[in-house]
């Protein structure tokens, strides 16, 4: 059959049957190919690019980012008096009942250059990386609440591996009643996150904030996660299925901060864990 | 040395405006594939050789971008440029209706592929073909409008005369 082909075409053939083997010897192989090095190219190259493209959508966004933010700092410099005086009285029953104080957690202003994955965003190009003192595992939030954790770090950049990702996995809590549950990215039959591992002896109920629990080895506890919007019943029947709308607009990133991670050692390159 | 140039520039570009302009509107539901337009508009003028490579290039930035799946978008990609690449010789790639026909198939192909990896066949399957219809019924009107004001801009055509080759040098 070939040979009655015109030598470029069997050419072209030649190079498409290539492309496809290529492809599928990628599509089969290519998770345990340490992709690190190439994306962090990738990102150096597309970085200074990514900023010019997003200085029209920056500059259209500060000023009315700018009159909201006025209003929300003489809010919050409002709450903030009322709670300072809350923190010394719940400081004072802390330690007499012997409890450890909460940790504080130091933020890191970094503005966000790119997100990937259709049809949500997985992953987040930050630029700050090493020589800002990113680490792999920090935790990324926005005023509004988590984004994810850093998964990859490069010079000068880095990778955030974002909520919506299928291998993020948080462990989280319900603010008003403590019921615990693993908050995962499910894309089928439709994008949503869902608070998984919630028995059904325990009451949720929609309209209550999600945060990060005291059990997450990832995170620290009390980063807002989001607010439950639906409960009903796993198909499996054994546990709850407790859908989430993320308190973070997940494909609205401009900037965000990032916090210090655990003091634990992470698998290189992988978003997964809790 | 000027084709390979303009291949990587011109994938780059696409890269760069999918991941910032296009994200907002994909997490609303609206995937404008600009993918699958480029690739088009490269098998169109360069056919099918030139179009399997630049598919099967953009699709691996494409792929690296994205953390999982390497490979989903480089072989619809390369598929895609090859297939119109050798229509290109058979249709008039001037006329809107051609063009918008070639968007539409090429888009349904290409998101069909890619974001059945993201919902899955069996369970998303009434989601992925909503997106999916979405994504053909804006990204092919949106894309001859496109091509239609370059080759008013330009004042000549965009892919060369009827007689012309895919590639050949006039």
């Amino acid at each position: 059959m070939g040979g009655f082909l015109p030598p470029a075409e069997r050419r072209s053939g030649a190079l498409l049957g290539l492309f496809a083997a290529l492809s599928l010897l990628l599509l089969l192989t290519g998770e345990r190919i340490p992709l690190g090095a190439l994306r962090a190219a990738g990102a150096w190259v597309f970085a200074p690019f990514d900023r010019l493209v997003l200085v029209a959508d920056r500059m259209s966004a500060a000023w009315r980012e700018n009159q909201q933010l006025h209003e929300r700092i003489t809010r919050l410099e409002l709450e903030n008096a009322r709670l300072r005086e809350a923190g010394i009285e719940n400081q004072r029953l802390r330690d007499s009942l012997g409890l450890p104080a909460y940790r504080g957690m130091s933020l890191r202003p970094v503005e966000v250059l790119a997100l990937s994955g259709e049809p949500m965003p997985s992953s987040a190009t930050l630029g700050a990386g090493a020589r800002q003192g990113v680490r792999s595992g920090d935790a990324v939030v926005t005023s509004d609440g988590l984004v994810g954790r850093i998964g990859e770090v490069y010079a000068g950049l880095s990778r955030v591996t974002l909520l919506t990702d299928p291998d993020a996995a948080v462990t989280c809590e319900i603010e008003s009643t403590g019921v615990q549950g693993v908050l995962r990215y499910v894309p089928s039959p439709f994008p949503r996150l869902l608070l998984t591992s919630v028995p059904l002896s325990d009451t949720v109920r929609a309209g209550q904030r999600l945060l990060t629990s005291g059990l997450s080895m990832r995170y620290p506890r009390g980063i807002p996660v989001g607010r439950v919007t639906r409960t009903g019943r796993d198909p499996g029947g054994l546990t709850q299925e407790i859908e989430v709308e993320p308190a973070a607009r997940l494909a609205r990133l401009r900037h965000a901060f990032v916090g210090p991670g655990p003091a634990l050692p992470l698998p290189a390159g992988r978003g997964g864990g809790r | 040395m000027k084709i390979v140039l303009g291949l990587l520039l011109m994938a780059g570009v696409a890269l760069l405006i999918r991941s910032t302009a296009l994200s907002v509107l994909a997490a609303r539901g609206v995937i404008l594939d600009v993918l699958g337009f480029v690739v088009l508009v490269w098998s169109l003028r360069y056919g099918e050789t030139w179009g399997s490579t630049f598919g099967f290039v953009l699709g691996l930035g494409a792929d690296l971008d994205a953390a999982h799946w390497l490979g989903r978008h480089a072989l619809a990609l390369a598929l895609i440029g090859y297939g119109v690449g050798r229509l290109s010789r058979a249709v008039v790639r001037e006329n809107a209706v051609t063009q918008l026909v070639l968007l539409f198939a090429a888009t349904v192909i290409h998101q069909l592929w890619a974001l059945a990896f993201e919902f899955g066949v069996l369970h998303g399957w009434p989601l992925l073909l909503q997106r999916v219809a979405v994504s053909a019924l804006v990204t092919a009107p949106f894309g001859v409008l496109l091509l239609a004001l370059m080759r008013h801009g330009g004042g000549q055509p965009l892919f060369g005369l009827a007689a012309d080759e895919p590639g050949s040098k006039r």
